[in-house]
């Protein structure tokens, strides 16, 4: 259960890095990482390539096919982003489902086997949470990179980076690619956690409970997405078997974030505890600084809702300087 | 390819179309409008043809159980939209996110209540039989579902432009913050289209029943149909679900028979071409981004 929730929680934190630090939100993460799992399956059971070779050969062809959609998709944003992502996602299952002579169809890839060094249930722990926490450390780096920040200036405010001289779409791009290589690598985990791959791991369901998972836990931040795989994992492991209809609790769950924590655990947590703590305690900035930007928090509160709102009406000018002022915090703290 | 092969593939293309029609007008409407793209409007769907199988079951004919899909789902649409769209109005993602969630409570109830098993509703007895047609013998219910089609389209464009209601929402599409200072009350506007493009697709998911059957999974797959149609054809745009809708049927219908493996592919295909080269779609206009 803990193991599911490290590759749970690294697939939530791919989201994350395009959702909460990009202003992307996508619902077909499971099929880019549903390609990961595939081709370690196809190479390692029906070429019978050694673990390793199959595992980067998997995850190089997860980066081209990400490589690949985020093309199409660097002229899209917002509900035509996710749209295009969704349809991307439905490709990949279905072609799960109908080239049966490749991927099994409905019956899935068997005998996927564990590194020969972590195949007990606890060794394959551990091997989960070095991956995993290496891919974190990655992630934060990443965030914390130029990079990242000019991510967040795309979230904030596309429309201004381009005068800026960012290429907006490269970014994107750049972004889109990194991510699918994380849900990649966690798509890898997957397969070996359970020693089979079938299309169920890769339907827009899967993609859908990936973003819960993020949302729940809190866009934008990084302990967020493992605070949501934590309850997606217990609630799927644990609460099923008390409750036959655990996939509408899961659902109830998701609506009644969206409608009452939009910034997830982890943003109400900041929000609503630590930053009275901090204020308390005489370090207001820094309190401050939580409560004008958690993370990604803004995707789906009402700072977001500004932002678009002066990017539908074309007099942005009077606003202009206010939605690109969190970027300029953060930068100052780093 | 024999000609009456190529007669068959077609006219099935162009019923597949008429269905898809049916079901993305509504969704292309809602989205024209209200600029949320309703994720749960394959579950809507979904859940019409299941009300319409247990009216079919309780002895009630296909007319019926298409109205009474069709009322069940708008009065569905109608909770949605008021009880919790309603709060969240006006913030695109939540108002997305939230179909989401929705569409997940639904596939999951709609399990528990009618199982897991593909069901196929029965044609309408006045419409079981066939007809000769071009060399080719064709099922009367494909055709009537082509003029329902037809119908729909007809009665939408009328609706649009040359009701006082057509004009409120084509206005509305452009303007919505002029449309509320001019006095109209935009929030029942949404929720009259909502409430429409709901009942649009629980009727559809009766016909789908016929055509297509129910199973769990199939709100997913129509929705994914239907998304193609409209990123093809351009959002918000009824000419474009029109165009879309007979491109996806017939790309549909001969991928499916000329290579079954890859027809996914052959969808996706030109979908990918138009977001290169004309990402708004073929009809979608600047504004609706």
């Amino acid at each position: 259960m803990a193991t599911q929730m490290l590759f749970f929680g690294l697939f939530a934190l791919s989201i994350n890095l395009i959702a909460g630090y990009g202003g992307m939100v996508t619902l077909g993460q499971a099929g880019v990482l549903g390609i990961a799992g595939y081709g370690l399956g196809i190479f390692y059971t029906t070429y019978s390539l050694p673990l390793g070779v199959s595992a980067l050969l998997a995850i190089v062809s997860t980066i081209v096919v990400a490589a690949f959609f985020g093309l199409l998709l660097v002229r899209a944003s917002g509900v035509y982003f996710l749209m295009i992502t969704l349809a991307q996602g439905m490709v990949v299952w279905g072609m799960a489902q109908r080239l049966t002579t490749l991927t099994g169809g409905d019956n899935g890839l068997r005998g996927i086997a564990r590194p020969p060094f972590a195949v007990e249930y606890w060794s394959y722990y551990y091997f989960c949470l070095g991956v995993v926490a290496l891919c974190v450390f990655l992630i934060a780096r990443i965030v914390r990179s130029p990079f990242g920040l000019s991510l967040k200036g795309v979230r904030e405010a596309e429309t201004r980076m381009a005068p800026l001289g960012y290429d907006v779409k490269r970014i994107k791009l750049i972004a889109f690619t990194i991510s699918g290589m994380f849900a990649g690598i966690a798509g890898l985990l997957l397969a070996m956690y359970n020693n089979f791959f079938s299309p169920p791991s890769v339907y827009v369901k899967a993609s859908a409970e990936g973003l819960l998972m993020s949302i729940l836990g809190g866009v934008g931040t990084i302990t967020g997405a493992f605070v949501g795989s934590g309850v997606f994992v217990f609630v799927t492991n644990y609460v099923s078997g008390y409750l036959e209809r655990w996939p509408t609790l899961l659902g109830l769950i998701f609506v009644l974030t969206i409608l009452f924590t939009p910034d997830g655990v982890v943003g109400a947590w900041q929000r609503l505890v630590w930053a009275p703590l901090l204020r308390r305690f005489g370090a207001a900035d820094e309190a401050e600084l939580i409560e004008v930007g958690v993370g990604g928090g803004g995707l789906l509160s009402d700072r977001a809702r500004k932002i678009s709102k002066s990017e539908m009406s074309s007099t942005g000018a009077s606003t202009s300087s206010e939605p690109s002022e969190p970027v300029e915090k953060t930068r100052a703290r780093s | 390819m024999s000609g009456r092969q190529f007669v068959l593939l077609t006219l099935n293309g162009i019923s597949f179309g008429a269905l898809l029609f049916l079901l993305s007008s509504g969704f292309t409407l809602i989205f024209g409008l209200m600029r949320i793209v309703n994720l749960a409007h394959g579950s809507f769907y979904l859940l019409g043809g299941y009300v319409g199988l247990t009216l079919m079951q309780n002895g009630q004919s296909f007319w019926v159980a298409m109205i009474g899909g069709a009322l069940a789902i708008a009065v569905l649409g109608f909770v949605v939209e008021r009880g919790l769209l309603l709060r969240v109005r006006g913030r695109t993602m939540p108002e997305v996110l939230l179909t989401v969630g929705l569409s997940l409570i639904f596939a999951d109830l709609a399990l528990a209540r009618w199982g897991g098993d593909p069901i196929l509703l029965d044609r309408p007895s006045q419409f079981a039989s066939t007809v000769e047609l071009g060399g080719v013998t064709y099922p009367e219910f494909r055709l009537l579902v082509l003029a329902l089609g037809i119908l729909l389209a007809a009665l939408m464009w009328i609706l649009q432009s040359r009701t006082r209601i057509g004009a409120i929402i084509r206005a509305g599409v452009d303007d919505r913050e002029m449309v509320s200072a001019l006095g109209i009350n935009v929030n029942a506007v949404f929720t009259g289209v909502f409430v429409f493009g709901a009942l649009l697709a629980g009727m559809t998911g009766v016909i789908g029943g016929v055509f297509l059957s129910l199973y769990p999974g199939a709100d997913g797959e129509i929705l994914n149909f239907a998304l193609v149609v409209v990123i093809l054809g351009g959002l918000g745009d009824l000419r474009g679900a029109i165009v879309g809708s007979l491109l996806v049927g017939l790309i549909d219908s001969f991928g499916r028979s000329l290579t079954p493996s890859l027809s996914y592919f052959l969808l996706f295909a030109p979908m990918a071409l138009i977001l290169i080269f004309r990402p708004r779609g073929l009809f979608g206009r600047a504004t609706v981004n």
